[in-house]
């Protein structure tokens, strides 16, 4: 085997109870390196078509890149990979913290699990082999005290832990799965993949080596990197700050989701930014290998939450669960953000989910009689912090908006479609097209619905020198971030080091032996790229699944810079037909039979 | 030669584990380096490194019984003669700063040799947790 990689995949059959080791299919390594390309090759090939996210049928893929574990800078993330039951599309998501590293210190590139446990389990992989450990003591419990139970029961603090919490057990489809305490595979409802699988926990520990071919070499290239690329203005700002600091800019732009959507300015921002945030905040975490370390460890002191110790709240949960469902009290918005960690909730769409829920409170379509007796109005702290529990325990309203808004406003009626917004029916993340309009575009080719991991074109127009408005050079400047994006989460580099592709290059060469150059990376990113369309295709979903949402487009923006803004659906259309053009896609978004030759992901 | 510790920078990185790993076995292999880092999060927020200061008062070196801990008179620090060494664990329990551990693979205990000069833990570290001091 390469450098970089140790060389093996673990498979594991909960149905039969079966595990076994496999050795990684290295031509498919060379044309897709690892994390999101290498899982979405194995998924396509391994998932049949059609199949319900929620069946024993559905896989689930921990991957792994050949830079997961090395002293390379901010590259010890790994994916999880699944079809989503909030989506019915491909699911990609990112962690951090330590378990990536420590999969392949057990000697396992990925693992890749399917079937259903008959009983409660959890996974216990250890230096080359798996079991089966009872997890019948461990159900219902919150995340954090499974990992405790679960490093009990091995004798080991320093075992690693991927868990779901009861929002997980109870296949909420926003129910994330949560490593390392803090970390999270957030987005698209993993973490009821594994509930179905009745799969609590996966737990790590490795005690072997990983090897690359000139290891003084790798790590001079290291430290050359970190001090030449990763500790610059560019990056420091996530060193500095953290994510928080997106709040003031996001303001500035007037694109900060506000009232569900119905503002882009929240007059409260700085009790909830990064200024606010280091008055609670207690020290700096980093994920293995990150010498930015921008986790900010927080505590509050005094209060009816008092005690709340997290990492966090990042950007997202302040503009999704703060903003957006208007609260301002920062220590609220922290003891939220440990709620949906321990109950094993994405913090982005359970926000997303409650300020839609406040909304149709407000509006009069739900009453008291469907919150349980909770005023569900914006800013109302008391009932706000009930609302993960009634999410996570599929109480009363909580119920109902553990499908996601989508599927909600569906069962809820009343002309609240008008209101959900999200593509491909995940929850939007805090920046509205609106006043940033390649974000429209972005959020709705998403191959996992709205995300601004895949394209992120606010960073020219909302905080750069393009036309925020306008749709000229859009498409392009998505393709442009789809495809450095896909490598980069092959490889698996962290969001918050902005590499480009000389360095993907160096470093993924230096670890796997491998002379790959600029051009051959471009290539790999456009391929992973169209790997996951042509896996969405495969489930169904065409133009009609690129969406846009009615508030998007039929409601004109409140306060701020981009004050009466829409974004129309004829500049929406255009956009998409000239994407679709560039990508050389049909009109339907299909990949063409010639693109697919071109980058060999057909004979 | 010491080395000192400043628990409250350490972000739990572990990059010195990789490099201090790849000094004394050759590849990345953090439970073969000569530190860990222990978290008790989310109970304590304590994240740190432990690993040998090269204290004064060296309780390791009077409990082996083999006499496997020798002074290497260059650098003026003791340090594990592996030959000698037969992974017993006395030092281990006898350090008071959890300063050593054994290798998982091989019967002998690691302690750092502070790289023999010029530790690489100090020099990766990207928050000045570690200190060599004279």
């Amino acid at each position: 085997m390469q450098g970089g990689y140790v060389g093996k995949i673990l498979r594991v059959d909960l149905s039969r109870e079966k595990t076994s080791s496999e050795d990684l299919n290295t031509q498919w390594a060379r044309m897709f390196i690892g994390g999101k390309g290498l899982g979405a090759k194995y998924l396509f090939e391994e998932l049949k078509p059609n199949t319900d996210p929620l069946s024993p049928e559905n896989v689930m893929i921990i991957m792994t890149g050949p830079l997961t574990g090395t002293t390379a800078p901010c590259a010890s993330r790994y994916a999880v990979l699944t079809k989503s039951p909030l989506t019915g599309a491909f699911l990609d998501c990112y962690v951090g913290g330590y378990l990536g590293a420590e999969l392949k210190f057990a000697g396992f590139d990925a693992a890749i699990i399917t079937g259903k446990a008959e009983k409660p389990t959890y996974l216990w992989i250890a230096d080359g082999k798996a079991e089966f450990k009872d997890a019948k003591d461990l159900s219902g419990l919150d995340i954090h005290e499974t990992e405790k139970r679960i490093k009990e029961d091995l004798e080991d603090k320093e075992v690693k832990v991927a868990a779901i919490g009861p929002a997980g057990e109870n296949l909420a489809k926003m129910a994330c799965i949560t490593v390392d305490l803090y970390r999270h595979a957030g987005r698209g409802g993993a973490g009821a993949v594994m509930g179905s699988k009745n799969l609590k926990a996966v737990a790590v520990r490795g005690h072997q080596s990983i090897s690359v071919p000139k290891i003084e070499d790798f790590i001079a290239l290291s430290q050359e990197i970190t001090k030449d690329d990763v500790l610059t203005p560019d990056n420091e700002w996530a060193k500095i700050d953290g994510t928080p600091g997106f709040l003031r800019m996001v303001q500035e732009a007037g694109i900060l989701p506000t009232r569900n959507f119905q503002m882009g300015v929240f007059e409260h921002v700085n009790k909830i930014d990064e200024v606010a945030i280091k008055k609670i905040l207690v020290r700096r975490r980093a994920c293995y290998g990150c010498p930015l370390g921008c986790g900010n460890l927080t505590q509050v002191k005094e209060g009816p939450f008092a005690g709340t110790i997290v990492e966090g709240p990042e950007y997202e949960t302040l503009a999704m669960a703060g903003a957006n469902c208007y609260i301002s009290d920062l220590a609220a918005i922290a003891k939220y953000n440990l709620l949906c960690d321990q109950l094993g909730l994405d913090t982005i769409s359970t926000g997303d989910a409650i300020a839609f829920a406040m909304e149709c409170y407000e509006r009069g379509i739900i009453t008291e009689k469907d919150t349980n007796g909770l005023e569900l109005t914006f800013g109302n702290v008391e009932a706000y912090i009930e609302m993960p529990k009634l999410i996570a325990y599929r109480e009363s309203i909580g119920d109902i908006l553990a499908e996601g808004v989508s599927r909600a406003a569906e069962k809820i009626g009343k002309g609240s479609g008008h209101f959900t917004v999200h593509a491909k029916r995940l929850e939007y993340p805090g920046y509205d097209p609106r006043g940033s309009i390649g974000m429209a575009l972005a959020y709705a080719v998403s191959d996992r619905g709205a995300c601004h991991l895949r394209a992120w074109p606010a960073n020219s127009e909302a905080f750069g020198d393009l036309d925020p408005f306008t749709t000229e050079g859009k498409a392009q400047l998505v393709i442009d971030d789809q495809n450095l994006y896909s490598v980069k989460w092959s490889l698996v580099v962290c969001d918050f080091y902005a590499i480009g592709y000389p360095n993907i290059a160096r470093l993924c060469s230096a670890a796997t032996g491998w002379n790959l150059k600029e051009e051959d990376v471009k290539i790999i990113g456009e391929r992973v790229w169209n790997q996951t369309r042509q896996f969405n295709v495969r489930e169904g979903i065409s133009r009609e699944n690129d969406t846009l949402p009615e508030r998007i487009s039929k409601d004109p923006l409140k306060g701020g810079r981009a004050e009466g803004h829409v974004v129309a659906r004829a500049d929406f259309d255009k956009m998409l037909g000239e994407y679709y053009q560039l990508r050389g896609w049909d009109e339907e978004g299909r990949p063409r039979k010639e693109k697919l030759k071109a980058l060999e992901l057909v004979a | 030669m010491r080395l000192e510790i400043l628990p409250e920078r350490c972000t739990g990185c572990q990059l010195c584990g990789a490099v201090c790993s790849a000094r004394l076995v050759g590849n990345f292999n953090p439970s073969r380096a000569a530190l860990y880092i222990e978290s008790l999060l989310p109970d304590q927020l304590v994240v740190r490194p432990y690993v040998c200061i090269h204290c004064e008062e060296h309780p390791c070196v009077d409990a082996c019984p083999v006499e496997a801990i020798v002074e290497d008179e260059e650098l003026g620090i003791y340090v594990v003669d592996k030959e000698a060494c037969n992974g017993c664990g006395t030092c281990v329990d006898a350090c008071p700063y959890n300063g050593l551990r054994l290798d998982p693979f091989e019967m002998y205990a690691i302690k750092c040799d502070v790289c023999r000069g010029k530790a690489r833990c100090v020099e990766i570290c990207p928050t000045g947790t570690l200190e060599v001091t004279e």
